[in-house]
């Protein structure tokens, strides 16, 4: 962990009561790379992507991205440093069309919202972000369905075009794979190995086959500690990490 | 890319250039602004100062719709920019100001102040306790307005001298009621128009997903904080306005009951719909006006009806419309 890592997070602590849920965590993610971060339900992979994006308030410790400190920044002001995420739970706004949430997103990032007169409709600009952003996640063909309609591949799709439009340094990603038949999964990985290029992610997952397909670099979480971070082959061939995780299920 | 070339045009453009809708707020501007011309006629001169009021309620509603179909906040204590405002006007004119505009001007800056106070501390709540804290500083004002001795207390105050309009002064004898269906004219206009802007578009997205509004990185509480200040000053305006019409203002303007009444009329109507605030004014008035005629219990049959309306038209009597025009 140099000091020129792109993002680190320095020991983060968070408190539930007496529940300590965050322990401590140390982590760094390169320029370019993929970090995926494993560890059993309940090691506190929600609670720390929570941290980071800052819908939850630290209790200890610090965050930096390309040298920014995010620590006390709420959770828009970090995603306008560069750090964007999408949702475990699919969360795009269903009653709307495809094209009015990629709108919607790439508002955010292309000049105020404080214009109450304008009509949007007529900026040029934000369609054409819109479109490129449907491109990049391979919706362009489903503009004007109304996002809630869309099988469930589609929505996560939707999703991380919607953090895309932050053009992030940082993408976190909890879970895409969530729910989702092997047939969208390939497809969501495809997707990440692209966006490989554009921005460094940091990967939450269960699927095991993508995380050793995807991650240059792992780190797995369990009772809120991190227990070991290294390559796909350190962690396949970690003892304890086999104990905690892995279990039988190992696949060598 | 061709196929961003084949799909942007029927985004952008809008589909429908030419349609009853555009005409529709014109014809309603009219057929309101003929009112003053033709009622005379029938002996109707009652309902002038009727309409009239209804158009000021029109505004404070409209502005409620703001908050509440916009931007999903469930507010109680709209009365209480409405009677600020009001208060606002009357302590101007004790202080010697005879301008209508300057009067009224005061209200909306007072209902913009009030707002955006109470808002900087309401809405870092949501849900129930947004609703209830609302309530509680409505009621606060209501109280004070109730200990204010300077302007009647419980009893209320009366304005004796009429508020000058500068040159349209004793152009017609109805020349506040064109001025009242100009300013809910704009006000109209202007929530329209807000509801496609990129204000309006990120309002609605936080009613939506709040969260995920902060995560595509929405300042979701400033985007909350302006809508809030900005509905507390147009219901300020009708607070001043309503004080010229009943030449009159007393606590009972800012009692909860009254910012309950308001929103029954935005969700009767249509809350977040263009039409909603209107529409919902205008029915619960002559609703209530047919049946005060006809009987002195007319609480009982308004009741029914709206529990008939909202099991019918759940979404507002404004979404009917819409749904019929759809199939159409």
């Amino acid at each position: 962990m140099s000091a020129a890592s792109l993002f680190q997070a320095r020991g983060l602590v968070k408190r539930f009561g007496g529940l300590l849920a965050t322990d401590h965590v140390d982590l760094a993610v390169e320029k370019g790379e993929i970090h995926a971060l494993i560890g059993p339900n309940g090691a506190g992979k929600s609670t720390l992507v929570n941290l980071i994006s800052g819908l939850l308030p630290l209790d200890g410790g610090s965050l930096s991205l390309d040298g920014v400190e995010l620590t006390g920044l709420a959770p828009h002001q970090r995603v306008r440093a560069g750090l964007s995420r999408c949702f475990q739970v699919t969360s795009v706004f269903g009653h709307d069309t495809v094209l009015d949430n990629l709108l919607l997103a790439a508002q955010a990032h292309a000049g105020s919202s404080f214009r109450f007169l304008s009509r949007r409709s007529a900026e040029k600009e934000l369609m054409d972000t819109a479109l490129a952003l449907a491109e990049t996640v391979d919706l362009a063909g489903a503009l004007h369905r109304i996002a809630g309609t869309l099988p469930h591949g589609a929505q996560r799709k939707l999703d991380v075009a919607l953090a895309l439009a932050a053009r992030p340094r940082l993408l976190l990603l909890d879970e895409p794979m969530a729910g989702m038949g092997p047939e969208d999964s390939l497809q969501m990985v495809a997707l990440i190995e692209k966006l490989r290029a554009q921005t460094a992610i940091l990967l939450i997952e269960h699927d095991m086959d993508a995380v050793f397909q995807l991650a240059d670099r792992v780190s797995v979480l369990d009772y809120g500690r991190v227990l070991a971070s290294g390559d796909v082959d350190y962690i396949k061939g970690h003892p304890e990490v086999q104990a905690v995780y892995l279990g039988t299920d190992t696949e060598t | 890319m061709t196929q961003s070339e084949r799909i942007a045009p029927s985004a952008t453009v809008p589909a429908r250039r030419f349609d009853a809708a555009g005409i529709l707020p014109w014809a309603v501007f009219a057929l309101l602004a003929a009112v003053p011309l033709i009622a005379p006629h029938f002996g109707l001169e009652y309902y002038v100062g009727f309409v009239r009021h209804m158009l000021i309620v029109a505004i404070a509603a409209t502005s409620l719709n703001v908050i509440l179909g916009y931007g999903g906040m469930v507010a109680l204590g709209h009365a209480g920019f409405v009677g600020v405002g009001a208060y606002a006007a009357v302590a101007l004119v004790e202080a010697g100001v005879g301008s209508a505009w300057l009067a009224w001007g005061g209200a909306l800056a007072a209902g913009a102040v009030f707002a955006a106070l109470t808002g900087a501390v309401s809405l870092r709540t949501r849900g129930v306790y947004f609703l209830m804290i609302t309530l509680a500083f409505a009621q606060m004002l209501y109280y004070l307005a109730v200990s204010l001795r300077t302007y009647g207390g419980d009893d209320g105050y009366g304005l004796y001298t009429p508020l000058s309009l500068g040159w349209l002064d004793g152009v017609h004898g109805d020349v506040f009621y064109w001025v009242v269906l100009a300013l809910a004219a704009l006000v109209f206009a202007l929530a329209s128009r807000l509801a496609v802007s990129r204000f309006g578009h990120a309002l609605m997205g936080i009613r939506d997903n709040e969260t995920r509004m902060a995560a595509l990185g929405y300042p979701v509480y400033r985007i909350k904080l302006a809508a809030f200040t900005g509905a507390g000053a147009l219901a300020g305006l009708a607070g001043g306005l309503l004080a010229s019409h009943n030449a009159f203002v007393s606590p009972s303007l800012m009692h909860w009951t009254e910012s309950a009444t308001l929103l029954v009329m935005v969700v009767l109507g249509g809350r977040g719909r263009r039409w909603g605030a209107p529409l919902g004014v205008a029915i619960w008035y002559t609703l209530a006006e047919v049946l005060k005629i006809n009987t002195e219990y007319w609480h009982w049959p308004l009741g029914l009806m709206l529990l008939l309306v909202v099991f019918l038209a759940p979404r507002g009597v404004a979404a009917l419309f819409e749904r019929r025009r759809g199939e159409g």
